[in-house]
């Protein structure tokens, strides 16, 4: 579906329910703009750039038509000092540029709701799991890892139906278009190369896979707990990564979880992303105790596409509120069930085998602190964010916030360890 | 409660309202639970929040409800500051134990259970806690007349109650001022152990569609010195709503 069939799609439905009483209809919107510095201490070996600059404006409206129909929609416009942000000013509905759209539909779905049933229609977030930080189930929930550890969701294009009742829910989703999720620029820090060595991007254009991805989830609300199972039959939208050997001495190949492999190389090699077949079995858990919310999620992944690992991810972690505190902590864990020998970008899988926390504090109605992190199991990787936000009035807030990455070179958080950074975000929202 | 029994309390208000010292401390909750009892109700709350300096934030909410006392359902959705625009909390309040509450993030959409250890946060910055959010149903808690006291002019009972032991709370006990003219609540203390830790002030009484309502409630968190005051805008009762708007689906559609 093009951006073009899709705003031709929502104004016939929004012209069709038109006729209904005013009465019934309600318009709602939230908006930011929202500039960033981010400054990293120490030169990368591909990346001599310490100061970041970013700006995002975002517009998203909600139209309730009619109590059972509603559409959704939202606009981004992003301007970055250093080329992270595609030059074109064409609307981009697809979320596929290897930068960030200048220009972006973040979303456009319209929703229709009878009794227990509910469909969303179009470009929509899809949320699987209730886990933190790493989250198996989530299949439809693709990210921007340009910064890996600081990423955000991208929505997908397809349908979800849902029929709840009582406490159980079954979603079906159906997702036409596929969505990759963003990786980090070839020639900037988050791509970590030796001194001497360059990439460069040898993946054909528009080589997306073409079929259509489905998922189903059935979730139960029971009385002080809930569960779900869930199925996905798609593509991992993280890339198995394959280097281009030119002529010479040939490359090993590198591990799993490592974004490109140190060469002794130095001449450009070319990288080819390419995106396995899989399909998942999983499920969550939430059983809230006297003491503590634990919370577990697992899923199996196996794929057809040769050379591709399967593996399960499992996360388990308690919660506990203490005053203003929210304490957040558990293990996230991998394992190889088989070993395909392909090298992928994969920070899901990369953040495992690690013990990983989160800590939230309300200082008081205006401010707020939070500190996250993850430490990998054999101490060769570390990540730990932190950030401290107040708000201003009823528009302004101002964060402060850090990152403090540490390990060896052949670890996936490791190898960032030249990446701690901090920024300064003024964020005005209406 | 039986037909018989409100018939009772019914003529009991009608024909003898110094008498009803007669009454037991669990009869005046029920009545006023039954004399607020409606079938939904819709409200924009403007929430005020002072530290011991003075204002700090103003909030707003729009508030919707459904269902009768103790099996009620709320969705709260805030929509000022445009910061946390969207934020929603569904709240599913059960006659025989605590409410189940689930709390709808947007910059994640996600939502996330609030479980009961969590209860006594603050919610949102506020001075109300989530389980304040809740609705005490009569039978979750025991009654006892500790006698009569007068706020702002007006003769009230002053009742204590204790919650049961299915029902979690973080509170130990309350004392609750109740109006004799109009059967409201003009006070509420919460405490913690011998403590009282927070103070709900009930003014600005009004009639509206023959429910007696304050229009302006306020929170006082007497371990801190902040307070909140909730002011109900466009107030309006028995509105049309439907069961299917009061799930975990409905909390996620955006509006």
């Amino acid at each position: 579906m093009t951006l073009r069939h899709s705003v031709v799609l929502a104004t016939t439905l929004l012209k069709l329910v038109d006729a209904r009483p005013a009465a019934a209809q309600s318009v709602t919107h939230r908006g930011l703009v929202e500039a960033r510095v981010t400054l990293f201490p120490q030169r990368a070996a591909n990346d001599t750039q310490r100061a970041i600059a970013d700006l995002l404006a975002r517009e998203e409206v909600f139209i309730r038509a009619t109590s059972w129909f509603r559409l959704s929609s939202g606009v981004e416009a992003r301007g970055n000092s250093y080329n992270q942000v595609d030059r074109s000013w064409r609307t981009r509905f697809d979320d596929r540029t290897v930068r960030r759209p200048a220009l972006a539909m973040r979303r456009l779905s319209a929703a229709i709701s009878r009794g227990g049933l509910a469909l969303d229609v179009g470009k929509q977030f899809i949320r699987w799991g209730k886990v933190d930080i790493v989250t198996p189930t989530d299949r439809f929930a693709p990210r921007d890892y340009m910064a890996v550890i600081d990423n955000d969701f991208l929505a997908v294009r397809g349908a979800r139906l849902a029929y709840a009742k009582g406490g159980d829910t079954i979603e079906l989703v159906v997702v036409p278009w596929f969505t990759p999720s963003r990786v980090p620029l070839l020639d900037q820090r988050w791509t970590v190369v030796p001194d001497g060595v360059s990439i460069t991007d040898a993946t054909p254009p528009e080589s997306w896979p073409g079929s259509t991805q489905t998922g189903a989830r059935y979730s139960h609300v029971g009385a002080g707990y809930e569960y779900a199972v869930a199925f996905f039959n798609g593509f991992n939208h993280l890339p198995n990564v394959q280097i281009g050997v030119p002529p010479g001495p040939s490359l090993p190949q590198p591990p799993a979880g490592i974004t490109v492999l140190m060469s002794p190389v130095s001449r450009p090699l070319a990288l080819v992303r390419t995106y396995s077949r899989m399909r998942m079995y999983g499920g969550d858990v939430a059983l809230p105790t006297r003491w503590v919310t634990l919370k577990g999620e697992a899923a199996f992944f196996a794929t057809s596409t040769p050379g591709t690992d399967e593996f399960v991810l499992f996360v388990a972690q308690a919660e506990r509120q203490m005053g203003e505190w929210l304490l957040i902590g558990g293990y996230a864990g991998s394992v190889v069930t088989r070993a395909g020998g392909t090298a992928t970008f994969a920070p899901d899988r990369g953040t495992t085998r690690s013990f990983i926390g989160r800590a939230s504090y309300t200082i008081d109605s205006t401010r707020s602190a939070a500190v996250e992190g993850a430490l990998r199991q054999t101490g060769d990787g570390v990540y730990l964010k932190g950030e401290l936000s107040r708000s201003s009035g009823t528009h302004w807030r101002t964060t402060v916030a850090g990152a403090l990455i540490r390990g060896e070179p052949d670890d996936f958080l490791g190898q960032f360890r030249r990446n701690s950074h901090l920024s300064l975000t003024f964020r005005y929202s209406f | 409660m039986s037909r018989a029994v409100a018939l009772w309390i019914a003529l009991v208000v009608v024909l003898a309202p110094d008498g009803v010292a007669a009454q037991d401390a669990r009869q005046i909750v029920q009545e006023v639970q039954k004399r607020s009892n409606v079938r939904s109700q819709r409200y924009e709350g403007v929430l005020q929040v002072f530290n011991a300096k003075g204002k700090v934030s103003d909030k707003r909410w729009v508030l919707e409800r459904i269902g009768s006392y103790g099996s009620s359902k709320m969705i709260l959705r805030f929509t000022v500051p445009a910061e946390v625009k969207g934020v929603a909390l569904l709240v599913v309040n059960h006659t025989d134990r605590a409410s189940d509450q689930w709390m709808w993030t947007p910059s994640i959409e996600r939502d996330r259970r609030i479980a009961f250890q969590d209860r006594s946060q603050r919610f949102f910055g506020t001075d109300f806690s989530f389980e304040d959010l809740e609705e005490r149903d009569v039978d979750q808690f025991d009654y006892s007349i500790l006698g009569d006291e007068t706020i702002d002019g007006e003769s009230c009972w002053k009742i204590q109650s204790v919650p049961r032991q299915a029902k979690s709370s973080q509170y130990t006990r309350s004392i609750v001022w109740v109006r004799k003219a109009t059967y409201t609540f003009a006070q509420l203390d919460s405490y913690i152990k011998e403590q009282v830790v927070r103070r709900l002030d009930y003014r600005d009484m009004a009639n509206v569609q023959g429910v007696w309502t304050a229009r302006r409630l306020e929170m006082s968190d007497l371990r801190t010195g902040s307070r909140t005051r909730l002011t109900l805008e466009q107030l309006q009762y028995n509105v049309p709503m439907k069961d299917e708007d009061f799930t975990l689906q409905a909390l996620r559609r955006q509006s």
